[in-house]
């Protein structure tokens, strides 16, 4: 279960990168997750909606498969 | 089974923002960290799943390796127990347990900790046992030079087709406990036939741990797997000493 893991990492990256600076809700995160990055997309999307943050309780996950081990945020929708 | 399609929703709207980053971008942070701190010490990451001997294997590797004069540090990942280090200080060298309290997996983070007291200093080669799982430690990189996946023939050969990210992000397969082989019915041809669809520059080797074995073939991959280490830490301390003149 390093779904909750992975979403804490790009929840640390938006923040670092200031991306969630201001931002009052996530309304959607679109990843491409290669079919070799061992995510379970399902656990995903759960571990989001369980973040502490309660920014992301609502957000859906959306996923760009390709076949590479990536995993890399594309793009957000945010309030 | 959790495995309903819910990924087709639309978004509700709101501002867009294009990122086009790294999920991971923070844990490869701490893993060039990593990396500057491992030096010339040339870093093996193992992976497998729990049960397949990795810390048997270093029981064999690790004091081979001391014998030729190479100097060897390990880091031990377990969920709960430090029992792997206390038999790796049996081998009289350095070595750190990290407790992930349940986490299935090291991150750079952890080994960054680690590397605060870990003795390091004259290690030519360092090997981190990750936590015994085939899936979740294969999308953190620790600063290693090379991932390792370590197979019992026990688990069957349709494992590396189940769990393809191990494989397919290791250079090197070892099949280990091979001495049970006609024991089992096991076709080792099969796991690396699988093995070699997901990674065709896999290299192979066929090990056994077994400290009682009469049949010196048993030890013939462990032998061939340390003269591949012992290439390898010379590799690197040659680039390491080039990049530092």
């Amino acid at each position: 279960m390093h779904e909750f893991s992975i979403a804490l990492e790009i929840l640390d990256t938006l923040e670092e990168n200031g991306y969630l600076d201001g931002v009052k809700k996530v309304n959607s995160v679109k990843l491409a997750i290669g079919k070799y990055s061992g995510i379970d997309k399902n656990y995903l999307e759960f571990a989001f909606q369980n973040l502490s943050d309660e920014r992301f309780k609502n957000v859906f996950t959306e996923f760009v498969p390709n076949d590479s081990d990536e995993i890399k945020i594309i793009e957000i929708t945010v309030d | 089974m959790l495995k309903s399609n819910r990924f087709k929703r639309v978004s509700t709207g709101g501002r867009s923002l294009t990122v086009q980053k790294n999920a991971l971008e923070s844990n490869e942070i701490n893993a060039k960290k990593n990396k500057a701190v491992f030096g010339k010490a040339f870093v093996m990451n193992i992976l497998s799943s729990p049960g397949s001997g990795k810390t048997s294997l270093l029981e064999s590797i690790v004091p081979a390796l001391k014998l030729e004069g190479f100097n060897a540090a390990v880091i031990e990942g377990d969920v709960e127990t430090d029992l792997d280090k206390k038999r790796i200080d049996n081998l009289g060298v350095p070595a750190y347990q990290i407790i992930t309290n349940g986490t299935c997996h090291l991150d750079a983070k952890m080994v960054n900790v680690s590397l605060n007291s870990l003795d390091i200093k004259n290690a030519d080669v360092i090997f981190i046992e990750n936590v015994g799982n085939l899936v979740c430690p294969t999308s953190f990189n620790l600063g290693e030079d090379m991932k390792v996946v370590v197979l019992s023939v026990t688990e069957g050969d349709d494992k590396p087709l189940k769990y393809p990210a191990a494989f397919y992000k290791s250079k090197v397969m070892i099949i280990n406990k091979t001495d049970l082989l006609p024991a089992l019915d096991s076709d080792i041809a099969k796991i690396k036939e699988n093995a070699l669809s997901i990674n065709k520059e896999l290299i192979i080797f066929e090990t056994s741990c077994r400290k009682k074995t009469t049949e010196n073939i048993y030890n013939k991959g462990i032998a061939d797997f340390v003269s591949f280490v012992k290439e390898k830490i010379r590799i690197k301390a040659a680039e390491f000493q080039k990049q530092n003149i």
